[in-house]
C-alpha cells in the first residue's frame, strides 16, 4: 500500500532561488520536502509575474502558484538583527540550501559560517555563468540565457528571427540541474556526513541539453552531405530531415516515416498513394538520400488530404510516431491525461483551479499538492520549528 | 570520490531521454551498466554512431540478447542486485523480457524501478509510439513555440527528451532518498508526455482560471509587460546562408534598463517619444520599437552590441550557434566545458563531449570514460555484479546470449 508521505519527506530545504532555479525547488517541494521560501517584507517579486487569477494583477499570480508550489513562506526583514537571526536560524536548521546568485537574502549569508555550524549542509548555488570567467557578471533572463546557451539559434524559420521556446524552458533546465545537484549531494552527505557546495551555471546547463548541436559541430563530416558545422534554423524540420510538421485537413501534424520505413511504405501502398517512389531512380542504394527526400514530399501530399485526427490515430495504430499539433485548449481535454487522472485541483487563496499534475508517479510515496497561500501565514510555525517562542 | 559512488544502475534505455538520465548518474559516479546487444545496436543505437556517443559515456557495456532465455535469467539476476532499473521502451517490453516490475520487485523489494515511457503506464494512448517531436506536438509545445499564425515551427531540437531525462534523474534520486526512510523500493511511472505538458504549467492554469488559450508569442513574454524583448539582426554575416546570420537578444526587464539602452544607442530621437516611457507603452508599440532597435543593431557586430549593453547592465546576448559555442565563447572556454575523450572510439576515432555542468566542491565529477562497444565490459560487469568467472562469461558469449 502506498504510504502517505512524499519521497522527500523530512528533508528540510531553504529556497532562496529566483527564476533560474525556482523550478528545482518546486520539484523538491512537490516530492514532499519541507521547503521554506523566505521573502522580503514587500513580497517575493516573482509574485508579480503573470498570469493572474481572474486576470487581475491584484489577485494571486498563477505563475507563482505553479513555481512556488508546496512551499512555506516567511517574510524576513533583513534590515534588522532579528531578521538576520531568523535567516541564520533557518540555514542552521536546513539540510539543503538552494541559492540563486544575487537573490533575496543571499548577500547576507556566509557559506563558511553555515558549514561550520552544519558540516553536512548541502549548498546549491545557481548562477547565470558561474563564479569565474569574463561573463560572470552578465545578466541573462531566459531569452538571453537561451541565446548565449545555444537553444535560441536552433528555433525559428527562414522568415522569423531566432526564437525562444514558449515559457521559461531554459530555466526549467537549470532548475532540474539544481534539483539533481541537491539530491546527489544529499545522498553523499547521508552516506558520509559531509556536506558541500555545488555550483550550477545556467549557461553550461543549457548547452548540455541541445541534442544535435554539438554533435553536428563535432561530427558533421560523418552525418551525411556537408551542411557546415552549424545547422540553420528551419521551422519544424528536424536535423535528421525525417521529422516535420505538415498540413492536414483541420490542423497540422508532425509526420515521420521513422523508425520503420517499410511500414510507412506499406501504408502508402495500401492507400495507393506512393507516387513515383518505386521508380528505378529511387531504388539505387546510392540514391538513398534522394529517395528519403522524395518520400517526405509524397508524405506531404498524402497527409494533405487526410483529416488530422483520423490520420493521427491511424498512424499510431500502425506504430508510426506521428504527433497531432495540439493547441493548448485541446491539451486541456486530452483523453490520455483524463484517463490517467492527471489533472489536479490547485487551491490558490480563495480559488480552486484545475492545473497540471506531476511529471512522474511514485507507487509508494505519492505526490501531494498543498494549498497555495499568498501570505506568510506559515511564518509562525516555521519559527516555532526553529525553537522561537511567541515572545521572541 | 564522486557523489553517487556505490549506486548500481541497470540501464535498459535507448535513443536520448533514458540514456541522458543515466548519463547524468554515470557522470556523478554511479555504476551504470548499459544493456545492449549486437542485434539492437543499429542506426542511432550503434556504439559508433555519433548520436550514441553523445549520451552513453561513463557507462559499462553488457551485451544481453534478451530474446534468449539464458539472457533473461541473467537479466533477472542483475535486476535482483540493482539499486535502480530503468527503461524507456514502449509499455510491456521489459515484461516480455522477464524483467518487468512485478518479477523484479519480488526478488528485490528495494529496487527503484523507473519506467520512462512516452505516454505512461495505462490510458488509451499508452501504446502510442513517441519521439520528442511527437511529444512536442501533442503537449502544445509545438503549437506555442513560434509566431502568430504559424503552427509549424516548434522547438528546433529534442528538448523534451532532455527534460524527460532530467526529470528521470530527479525521480531516481528522490526514490533513493525515500528508500533511506522506508527501507523499500518503488516503481516510478514517468510519462514523457506528462513531462512536456507540465512545462506549460502557468499557461494551463491561465486556461482553466481565465479561459484564455495561449497563442504563440514569438520572443515576447505572453503574460508580462516587458519590452524590448526580442532577437535583432546584426552585421557580420559571412554568407547568405541562414546559419551564418548574426543576431543578438536584448531583454529590458525594467524601465531603468530601457533608459540605459537608450543611452547605449546614443539617445536617438525616436526613443524619446512618450509612448516608450512605460513598459505598457513600449509593449503597445512593440512592432515599431523592434524595427527601430533592429535598425541600430544591424549596423553593429553582435558581440559589440552584447558587450556594450552588458556593460550598462542591460541583458543582451549573442544568439550563439554551435561554432560560437565551441570556438568563440570565452565562458565555455574558461570553464573547460567541452572536452575530448582520452581514448579514441575503436571505429570513429576521436570523440568529444560536454562536461557535467555541475561543480561539486568536495566530490568533483571529472572522470570521463568513452562510450564502450557492445559487450566490451561483459567480464567485469558479470564478475562484479554476479561473481561470474571469466570461463562462464566466454561460454555465454560463444553460446550467443552475451552478444
Amino acid at each position: 500500500m502506498p504510504q502517505e508521505v512524499g519521497a522527500l519527506s523530512k528533508v528540510r530545504i531553504i529556497d532562496l532561488t529566483d527564476e533560474r532555479a525556482i523550478y528545482g525547488a518546486k520539484l523538491l517541494a512537490d516530492l514532499g520536502a519541507d521547503v521554506v521560501r523566505p521573502e522580503p517584507l514587500e513580497g517575493d517579486p516573482l509574485r508579480q509575474r503573470g498570469p493572474f487569477c481572474n486576470d487581475d494583477p491584484d489577485e494571486p499570480s498563477l505563475w507563482h502558484a505553479f513555481f512556488a508550489s508546496n512551499r512555506r513562506f516567511i517574510s524576513l526583514d533583513l534590515e534588522t538583527q532579528t531578521g538576520l537571526d531568523q535567516l541564520t536560524g533557518l540555514i542552521a536548521n536546513a539540510e539543503i540550501v538552494l541559492v540563486s546568485e544575487g537573490a533575496f537574502g543571499t548577500s547576507d549569508l556566509d557559506l563558511d559560517v553555515a558549514m561550520r555550524v552544519n558540516p553536512a549542509l548541502v549548498w546549491i548555488e545557481c548562477s547565470s555563468f558561474g563564479n569565474e570567467g569574463p561573463w560572470k557578471d552578465y545578466v541573462a533572463p531566459d531569452l538571453v540565457a537561451g541565446a548565449l546557451g545555444g537553444s535560441v539559434s536552433t528555433t525559428g524559420d527562414v522568415d522569423t528571427p531566432p526564437l525562444k521556446a514558449f515559457g521559461d524552458l531554459n530555466f526549467v533546465v537549470s532548475g532540474c540541474y539544481t534539483a539533481i545537484a541537491a539530491l546527489s549531494a544529499l545522498y553523499h552527505a547521508k552516506e558520509t556526513g559531509q556536506g558541500q557546495r555545488v555550483d550550477v551555471p545556467v549557461h553550461q546547463c543549457i548547452a548540455s541539453c541541445l541534442e544535435h548541436v554539438f554533435m553536428w559541430y563535432w561530427y558533421s563530416d560523418l552525418l551525411g552531405p556537408a551542411r557546415g558545422r552549424a545547422l540553420e534554423r528551419r521551422g519544424s524540420l528536424h536535423w535528421s530531415n525525417m521529422y516535420v510538421v505538415m498540413q492536414a485537413v483541420g490542423g497540422t501534424i508532425m509526420v515521420t516515416p521513422t523508425p520503420d520505413i517499410d511500414a510507412q511504405l506499406t501504408w502508402l501502398i495500401e492507400a495507393d498513394e506512393f507516387g513515383d517512389l518505386f521508380e528505378p531512380e529511387y531504388q539505387d542504394p546510392a540514391n538513398q538520400a534522394q529517395f528519403m527526400a522524395r518520400l517526405m514530399e509524397v508524405l506531404r501530399t498524402f497527409v494533405g488530404s487526410k483529416d488530422v485526427e483520423a490520420l493521427f490515430l491511424e498512424a499510431q495504430s500502425r506504430h508510426a510516431p506521428y504527433g497531432w499539433v495540439l493547441p493548448i485548449e485541446k491539451v486541456g481535454e486530452n483523453p490520455q491525461l483524463e484517463a490517467r487522472d492527471w489533472w489536479h485541483p490547485y487551491s490558490i487563496g480563495e480559488h480552486v483551479v484545475k492545473g497540471p499534475g506531476t511529471p512522474y508517479r511514485f507507487s509508494q510515496t505519492p505526490w501531494q499538492m498543498k494549498p497555495y497561500v499568498e501570505t506568510d501565514v506559515d511564518a509562525k510555525r516555521v519559527l516555532q520549528d526553529l525553537g522561537w517562542d511567541n515572545d521572541r | 570520490m564522486r557523489p553517487l559512488e556505490g549506486i548500481k544502475v541497470l540501464d535498459f534505455t535507448h535513443v536520448l531521454a533514458g540514456p541522458f538520465a543515466t548519463r547524468l548518474l554515470g557522470d556523478m559516479g554511479a555504476d551504470v551498466v548499459k544493456i545492449n546487444s549486437i542485434a539492437r545496436a543499429t542506426a542511432i543505437n550503434a556504439t559508433n554512431n555519433p548520436y550514441y556517443t553523445m549520451w552513453n559515456r561513463n557507462k559499462r557495456a553488457l551485451a544481453l540478447d534478451m530474446s534468449r532465455d539464458e539472457a533473461k535469467r541473467i537479466g533477472k539476476d542483475l535486476c535482483a542486485r540493482a539499486d535502480v532499473v530503468i527503461d524507456n521502451f514502449s509499455v510491456g517490453v521489459l515484461d516480455r523480457w522477464g524483467v518487468g516490475y512485478d518479477l523484479v520487485s519480488a526478488v528485490n523489494p528495494e529496487v527503484i524501478y523507473v519506467q520512462m515511457s512516452g505516454m505512461g503506464q495505462g490510458g488509451p494512448w499508452s501504446d502510442f509510439v513517441t519521439y520528442a517531436p511527437t511529444i512536442h506536438a501533442l503537449s502544445g509545445l509545438t503549437h506555442l513555440t513560434g509566431v502568430e499564425g504559424r503552427q509549424d515551427i516548434g522547438i528546433g531540437f529534442s528538448y523534451n527528451d532532455h527534460a524527460a531525462g532530467l526529470h528521470g534523474a530527479v525521480a531516481m534520486l528522490a526514490a533513493i532518498q525515500a528508500r533511506r526512510l522506508t527501507g523499500k523500493g518503488q516503481r516510478v511511472d514517468l510519462s514523457q508526455f506528462e513531462v512536456g505538458v507540465n512545462l506549460l504549467g502557468p499557461a494551463l492554469l491561465d486556461l482553466f482560471s481565465n479561459g484564455r488559450a495561449a497563442r504563440p508569442a514569438g520572443n515576447r513574454l505572453p503574460y508580462d509587460e516587458v519590452a524590448p524583448h526580442n532577437c535583432y539582426p546584426c552585421a557580420g554575416a559571412t554568407s547568405d546562408d541562414i546559419a551564418d546570420e548574426r543576431w543578438v537578444a536584448i531583454a529590458c526587464m525594467s524601465d531603468d534598463q530601457w533608459q540605459e539602452l537608450c543611452r547605449v544607442m546614443g539617445e536617438p530621437e525616436w526613443s524619446s517619444a512618450p509612448v516608450y516611457d512605460t513598459a505598457a507603452g513600449r509593449v503597445a508599440a512593440i512592432d515599431e520599437l523592434d524595427r527601430q532597435i533592429g535598425r541600430w543593431t544591424a549596423q553593429l557586430d553582435a558581440v559589440e552590441v552584447m558587450v556594450r549593453c552588458q556593460a550598462a547592465g542591460i541583458p543582451a546576448g549573442v544568439v550563439q550557434n554551435s561554432i560560437d559555442l565551441a570556438e568563440n565563447d570565452p565562458q565555455i572556454a574558461a570553464s573547460d566545458f567541452l572536452m575530448t575523450f582520452d581514448e579514441p572510439n575503436p571505429v570513429i576515432g576521436t570523440t568529444y563531449g560536454d562536461r557535467l555542468p555541475l561543480t561539486f566542491s568536495l566530490t568533483p565529477c571529472d572522470t570521463y570514460t568513452r562510450v564502450r562497444d557492445v559487450g566490451e565490459d561483459n567480464a567485469s560487469v558479470l564478475s562484479d555484479w554476479l561473481g561470474m568467472d571469466n570461463e562462464d562469461v566466454v561460454k555465454g558469449e560463444n553460446a550467443g546470449y552475451f552478444v
